[in-house]
């Protein structure tokens, strides 16, 4: 069973946690929405609302996405088929790289 | 069984040097009038530091004779025009640099290109210039550095309050290699806030304008390298040099008019410049046409000892004469056969971006040599392309920038939320995309570029994932007179490839020629009354960011 999505109040609470354990206070910013006049920082409620949206889209796709197994395999070893693409982190480099 | 362990036997350099030299070999008689990219492989580029590389720069192809329209105006010269004039004793680089210098006094009130112009050193390196043996093409051309460039000894701020005081204690690669070729650093130019958006200042305050809008600042100027391509657009100077991550060099060369080249990953070092993702910030050139941008790519290419990315790869190719059109009985044809890839939906409905692709289409088809190809998407490419999977790059700025973040959130201005953004995605998520990347440049060799040899482009992102090289040319104009340009992708290492294709077209058609009038020259013409104060929001910066 999926797990109950979690709330704004429990993503405030991860995400400021999560910045902390790195070392980075948000109450650095601004409080509010309302931007420094001077730099341009956005309030931190404001930057809580847009972290919160990173988490619920684009960490929440990432996180669901499973690379494929070849066209044709048997369900039951899909998942371990899938296993067999490797990162890499710089693909057109590869390219020459793997023809050496 | 050898005397020693394989780890102090073989020199992986000299390994291989002879892999490619036995693999050239073995293709004997398929390498002979092919791009570089059809090469079954090719020897590695010795290492070469600054300066060690001029030779290709001053081959006849570099020269062009100046068009008649050029020779009143020295700021009208492209290179090769420039260089022409130099080399024949007719133009002097103190000139050059004079003639940009007085547009920039004149017009940069209104442009905002710059963020430093560096006229002293700049005079005094066309004096010092006159005074020594040619270089090649690029000697005494004046040049616009974005400012995320180091320039040994010159602020390089990145327009970002973290770089406020930075001056480098030496230059990047390429800016040193542009140098070591006689280049002339004019001046630092305007970019994006750590190269997100359009220029604006660190708190999101536009600057730079659109040379072909000079007076309203709404209209896009393209980012991040907006002030080198503002320089170029408006002869402030010969030629520029930018970065792109996520269109970088492509969205400001199409909204102004000019041939950006984006090389592919590793093409040019980017030691010395300010990161913004490792694995895409490509360096290249922002210029007025592709035999300027082959010059340019010419002089800031190849292996760097100070960047790993930029080594094991293929020779830098003769960009140059992949540059010079080729004539068969007077007409214009295509150095090397070409299969023009055509995506879905490239030139479909009535809009003047469509037209002009239509248009864009048929004269390349009709150039000899060329034949279009409807080619397919890639499986999941909106998904492995889309905004989800191009955030995969957020934590290659966080991790960099971790010391400043800890002390000096403010000092990101209207940037800092995507810096934040990376401090969130996990590692697993990470890994997950960078799997998906080499899965996904699978399916672009195999499904898309298995029919086609360069590809058009509607977004620059997919190929900025791979790591792709890009091209980006004018093909016309919108009824208001602003450019509409377009972008061609290519194969791992076909910078020549394209920069022919592009050559080929440039020579049949005018529109890499047009450029936008002078801007009003009072000091109120635009930004003074507050109505017409534009800035950027944070939440518009994080939608943006490249």
């Amino acid at each position: 069973m999926a797990p109950t999505p979690p709330t704004d109040a429990e993503l405030n609470v991860l995400i400021r946690a999560r910045l902390a354990a790195l070392g980075i206070d948000l109450d650095q910013l601004p409080p509010g929405t309302t931007p420094d006049p001077e730099t341009g920082s956005p309030g931190r409620d404001s930057v809580l609302a847009s972290l919160r949206s990173f988490v619920r889209g684009t960490v929440a796709t990432l996180a669901a996405y499973q690379l494929p197994a070849p066209v044709g395999t048997d369900p039951e070893v899909a998942n371990a088929l899938s296993q067999q693409h490797v990162p890499v982190l710089y693909p057109s480099n590869s390219t020459e790289w793997r023809k050496a | 069984m050898t005397s020693e362990p394989f780890d102090r036997t073989v020199d992986r350099r000299a390994f291989l040097a002879r892999a490619a030299a036995l693999a050239t070999a073995s293709a004997v008689g398929a390498t002979v009038g092919l791009p570089s990219v059809a090469l079954a492989s090719s020897s590695l580029s010795t290492s070469t530091g600054p300066g060690t590389r001029r030779r290709p720069l001053d081959q006849p192809d570099a020269y062009t004779e100046p068009r008649p329209a050029a020779l009143a105006e020295p700021t009208e010269l492209t290179i090769a025009e420039a260089g022409w004039l130099i080399r024949a004793g007719r133009l002097t680089p103190e000139q050059l640099v004079e003639a940009y210098l007085a547009r920039i006094a004149r017009y940069d009130g209104s442009y905002q290109a710059f963020n430093l112009v560096l006229a002293d050193a700049a005079i005094a390196a066309a004096r010092a210039a006159a005074r020594r043996p040619r270089d090649g093409v690029l000697h005494g051309i004046p040049l616009a550095i974005k400012d995320n460039y180091y320039t040994e000894g010159v602020p390089t701020t990145a327009n970002s309050f973290l770089f406020q005081d930075f001056v480098p204690p030496y230059d990047a690669t390429a800016v040193a290699r542009l140098k070591a070729s006689g280049a002339i650093v004019l001046g630092k130019t305007q970019m994006g806030p750590l190269a997100t958006t359009r220029a604006t200042t660190p708190a999101g305050v536009i600057t730079t304008v659109n040379a072909w809008a000079p007076t309203n600042g709404g209209i896009d100027p393209g980012g991040s390298s907006t002030g080198s391509a503002t320089a170029v657009a408006g002869r402030m100077a010969t030629s520029g040099i930018g970065t792109q991550t996520g269109g970088s060099i492509t969205a400001p060369s199409n909204a102004q008019n000019l041939t950006g080249l984006k090389p592919t990953m590793g093409r040019v070092s980017a030691a010395g410049i300010i990161p913004l993702t490792y694995t895409r910030d490509h360096p290249g050139p922002l210029a007025r046409d592709a035999k300027d941008a082959a010059i340019m790519l010419t002089a800031m290419a190849g292996e760097d000892a100070m960047d790993p990315r930029s080594q094991g790869l293929p020779q830098v190719p003769d960009l140059i004469g992949a540059a010079s059109p080729v004539y068969h009985r007077r007409r214009v044809k295509l150095r090397w056969n070409t299969r023009i890839g055509v995506l879905p939906g490239f030139a479909n409905g009535t809009s003047p971006t469509a037209l002009a692709r239509a248009a864009y289409l048929a004269q390349l088809a009709a150039i000899p040599g060329a034949t279009l190809v409807d080619v397919p998407l890639p499986d999941e490419w909106s998904l492995l392309t889309g905004s989800n999977f191009n955030n995969a790059r957020l934590p290659e700025r966080t991790e960099p920038f971790m010391p400043y973040l800890r002390t000096d959130l403010r000092g990101f201005g209207v940037s800092v939320t995507s810096w934040l953004q990376g401090a969130l995605l996990g590692g697993n998520e990470f890994i997950t995309t960078q799997r998906a990347k080499l899965l996904l440049l699978d399916r672009v060799l195999n499904e898309l570029f298995d029919g086609c040899d360069v590809v058009v482009q509607t977004d620059p992102v997919p190929f900025d994932i791979l790591g792709l090289p890009e091209i980006a040319f004018p093909i016309g104009a919108t009824a208001a007179g602003l450019p509409i340009g377009t972008i061609l992708g290519g194969l791992p290492y076909a910078e020549d490839r394209l920069l022919s294709v592009v050559a080929a077209y440039q020579a049949v058609t005018d529109w890499h020629l047009r450029r936008p009038a002078d801007p009003p020259t009072d000091a109120g013409a635009r930004g003074a009354a507050p109505a017409q104060v534009l800035r950027l929001t944070a939440e518009e910066v994080a939608e943006l960011s490249q």
